[in-house]
């Protein structure tokens, strides 16, 4: 599962959430999960301010997101000068965790 | 080395050539000492400036503060209180400063205040919004540095590429001063209030901090957060370490930061959709 801006959601992608209006979860749903997005929808959801969806798998793939090894190895170098830090090493341990658990969900593509 | 950092000093605060605040927000700061004025001429005074009142109605639609479909100035004095609109009216001029200098900068600083405000609001500190504001101002003297000391800024990018140094070691090296002290004296030159110029200018030594402890400990950790996610581009990529004044605090554990990083990292795809629509031409103030 990924969550896109939508105005890079495009035809094809099928919905993983519900979308409701102002990313409120509670109210009635404009959209239901596992509707598959058409141009005509996203251009409707748009209208109605909607700023984001969630899809399934992991679609927009851009340069530097290639893989998980990838997004580990750029936090490494963001954090290579606190690592040794108690409290800044607990936020790498977290983002390590975060980053991996998003991209684990059903959505890794390995190799392809 | 005082001398170069006067010198320097003396430039950067060469009032004929830096950036001035509109004078509605001037008059804005004059009404709100003033009981009597009303909501009403306040929004007046606002919508008196049609670009302003554009810029404070997008920014009050952006994720950074999260306000969303609020469409007349008076509708946000009212939904959103004075305060507020001040704080917008504050922070929209001064992104049109940044916005023109530099994407990256200004999304981290967009982050930055995106992070600022989920931490205030998570730990419920009181005005969240000017923690907001601070964060998305706490990098103003990166601009400063670049309008007016071009050369200086890229021998600082040069130290950085070669010594793989955080930004404001370079500065110092450099320049003999940093950023956070750079935008301090702005802040003061522009008669910022000290909630906003006390973050910007410790948000590199939250120890430094005396009256605006907790604002300026909330910046310096939104700061930090955004360089971890590696959303947009502050000038180098490493990320500062935790003081641990800020985290004491802050009065945080490792639960609320884990919280905050899963809230941010959900924000910022808003963020970046926010970002992308400004540069794909939807600036309307712009038009």
């Amino acid at each position: 599962m990924q969550k896109i801006p939508l105005i890079r959601a495009t035809a094809g992608m099928i919905l993983a959430r519900d979308v409701f209006r102002s990313e409120q979860a509670n109210g009635v749903p404009i959209c239901g999960k596992d509707t598959e997005l058409t141009e005509p929808l996203v251009a409707r959801l748009g209208k109605l301010n909607i700023q984001s969806v969630y899809v399934h798998g992991h679609p927009l793939w851009e340069e530097g997101d290639q893989s998980l090894d990838e997004i580990l190895r750029d936090l490494d170098g963001r954090f290579e000068k606190v690592r040794q830090d108690p409290l800044t090493a607990k936020l790498y341990d977290i983002y390590a965790d975060y980053l991996t658990r998003s991209m684990g969900e059903s959505g890794g593509r390995k190799a392809e | 080395m005082d001398e170069k950092r006067n010198e320097l000093k003396k430039i950067i605060m060469d009032t004929r050539t830096l950036p001035t605040l509109p004078g509605v927000i001037n008059k804005l700061n004059s009404l709100s000492d003033n009981d009597k004025s009303s909501v009403q001429e306040m929004a007046r005074i606002v919508s008196s400036d049609q670009v302003l009142s554009a810029r404070i109605l997008r920014l009050a639609n952006s994720p950074s503060y999260g306000f969303y479909r609020v469409s007349t100035i008076s509708n946000a004095m009212i939904l959103l209180g004075v305060n507020v609109v001040k704080s917008l009216a504050l922070s929209s001029s001064i992104f049109e400063i940044m916005e023109k200098n530099s994407v990256g900068l200004w999304e981290h600083s967009l982050g930055t205040g995106v992070a600022a405000n989920l931490i205030a609001t998570k730990l419920g500190l009181p005005e969240c919004e000017e923690i907001a504001t601070a964060g998305l101002l706490h990098d103003i003297g990166k601009v400063i540095i670049s309008i007016k000391c071009s050369e200086a800024e890229e021998e600082v990018r040069r130290v950085i590429d070669e010594k793989r140094v955080y930004m404001r070691e370079a500065e110092q090296e450099i320049i003999d001063t940093d950023h956070a002290e750079v935008g301090g004296w702005l802040a003061k030159s522009w008669f910022l209030p000290d909630k906003l110029s006390e973050p910007i200018n410790c948000h590199h030594d939250v120890e430094a901090s005396g009256n605006h402890r907790i604002k300026t400990a909330a910046v310096h950790m939104a700061d930090v957060l955004i360089k971890a996610s590696g959303f947009g581009d502050s000038g180098d990529h490493y990320v500062p370490q935790i003081q641990q004044a800020a985290w004491d605090a802050l009065k945080l554990n490792e639960q609320i930061i884990a919280e905050l990083v899963e809230d941010l990292e959900d924000k910022l795809v808003e963020v970046k959709n926010f970002s992308l629509e400004l540069q794909q031409g939807g600036d309307a103030p712009a038009r």
